[in-house]
């Protein structure tokens, strides 16, 4: 019997070791777009703390949300309190220079809003954000990375994390931007611009509310929320390819703010 | 097939047909300091380039105005987007006699408009077929 007990022992403790170093060295994969967010589990049937689903591709086009203009995202209940330097730089502000008349990407907060689809990618250690207008690509850390000193740039550096059954992104190390806050009202943005976003489910749909600080051009933070929708099955990203020759082909229609 | 049924399809081709001839509107930057939306201008000519792009497209035509020749230029939505509507950069054709009814541009001594209704000169639809999803994409 006691040999019986010691085997039956063993049995159990060699079992419990397989168990947990399968488990030890099971990878942690994650699910990569196999599935369109319309196929998904409504977002009221995920656990409170478990990573949501967001991944797929999402159609933010004017069947999710009105198109962006001067006053949209940025209506009067959320337009932002501009500084004195924000003013002046706006009172001066020549639409031509605009970069995206050369095709420079919109960024943060405005690339969220622009009227086409996103791609969502989600790993254990980063969340893609691709974006069709602008073949835009973000790359959200999830890792405890820090930023080094090459992660300046237009799209910033983004690190994230899980919480409450969302994505939280904050994003800096931005690049100064001429029109680094809208492609409409000629605000610029500054390198102590930060973006800080909420994406969650709302049954099929994707949620954001995207928050902008910065301190050089707004006295205090200002926010948006909007929507996707998922894009229809089979959907693929187009190359946006931009022309610089169709990127400036406007501007002559414009009447010049100067003369010379 | 009953009449219900030729009822619906009619109706269908002449909203494909609505959607073909009616360009875009535009979302990369604003039309208000480009073009004036309280006026409508119309020309008619012959395309000599369709600048099928991104982020807009933009097609011009020749048109005679008083004896002199004149360039128009139209702006038009993102190739993407045209293209889920059934434009393909050969819809229009240089040497296709077209007219054009839209918004004026704003600058002194351009010809330009926007949110243009393109058809034949005669008013037809230039495309009457064509591919056209089953959602009507946005305004690029």
């Amino acid at each position: 019997m006691r040999n019986f007990t010691r085997r039956a022992t063993g049995r159990t403790w060699g079992w419990a070791a397989v168990a947990v170093m399968a488990i030890a060295l099971s990878p942690s994969r994650p699910r990569i777009q196999a599935q369109s967010p319309a196929q998904t589990p409504p977002a009221g049937a995920a656990r409170p703390n478990a990573i949501p689903d967001l991944a797929g591709i999402w159609d933010g086009t004017t069947r999710a949300r009105p198109v962006n203009s001067e006053r949209i995202p940025w209506g009067k209940d959320n337009f932002p309190e501009l500084n004195e330097r924000a003013l002046a730089y706006q009172k001066v502000f020549d639409e031509a220079l605009s970069p995206k008349y050369d095709c420079q990407p919109a960024s943060s907060p405005a690339i969220q809003y622009d009227p086409y689809s996103m791609e969502v990618t989600q790993w254990p250690d980063r969340v893609l954000l691709r974006y069709e207008k602008d073949d835009q690509l973000r790359t959200v850390w999830l890792d405890g990375r820090k930023p080094t000193i090459y992660d300046w740039s237009i799209q910033g550096f983004s690190v994230g994390k899980y919480e409450n059954g969302a994505l939280l992104v904050d994003t800096d190390h931005f690049v100064f931007d001429i029109t680094g806050f809208d492609d409409y009202n000629g605000i610029p943005s500054s390198q102590l611009k930060k973006v800080h976003e909420r994406y969650w489910r709302e049954g099929t749909e994707l949620k954001v509310t995207v928050t902008v600080e910065d301190e050089m051009f707004l006295k205090k933070p200002a926010s948006y929320t909007a929507r996707w929708l998922p894009q229809r099955p089979g959907y693929k990203l187009d190359a946006w390819d931009c022309d610089p020759e169709a990127a400036r082909a406007a501007v002559k229609m414009m009447p010049p703010k100067y003369k010379e | 097939m009953n009449r219900r049924r030729w009822t619906a399809l009619g109706v269908l081709a002449v909203a494909t047909a609505a959607l073909l001839m009616v360009a875009p509107v535009i979302a990369h930057h604003s039309s208000a300091p480009f073009y004036d939306s309280t006026k409508t201008v119309e020309a008619q000519g012959t395309v000599t380039r369709f600048l099928f792009k991104n982020p807009h497209s933009f097609l011009y035509f020749d048109a005679d105005e008083n004896g002199k020749k004149v360039e128009w230029q139209i702006e038009l939505g993102a190739a993407g987007g045209l293209t889920r509507t059934g434009w393909t950069p050969d819809t229009l054709k240089p040497g296709t006699p077209i007219k054009a009814s839209g918004r004026p541009s704003r600058a002194e001594g351009s010809h330009g408009m926007c949110c243009a209704k393109i058809t034949r000169p005669d008013g037809t639809p230039i495309v009457s077929g064509g591919r056209v999803t089953d959602e009507q994409q946005p305004p690029r």
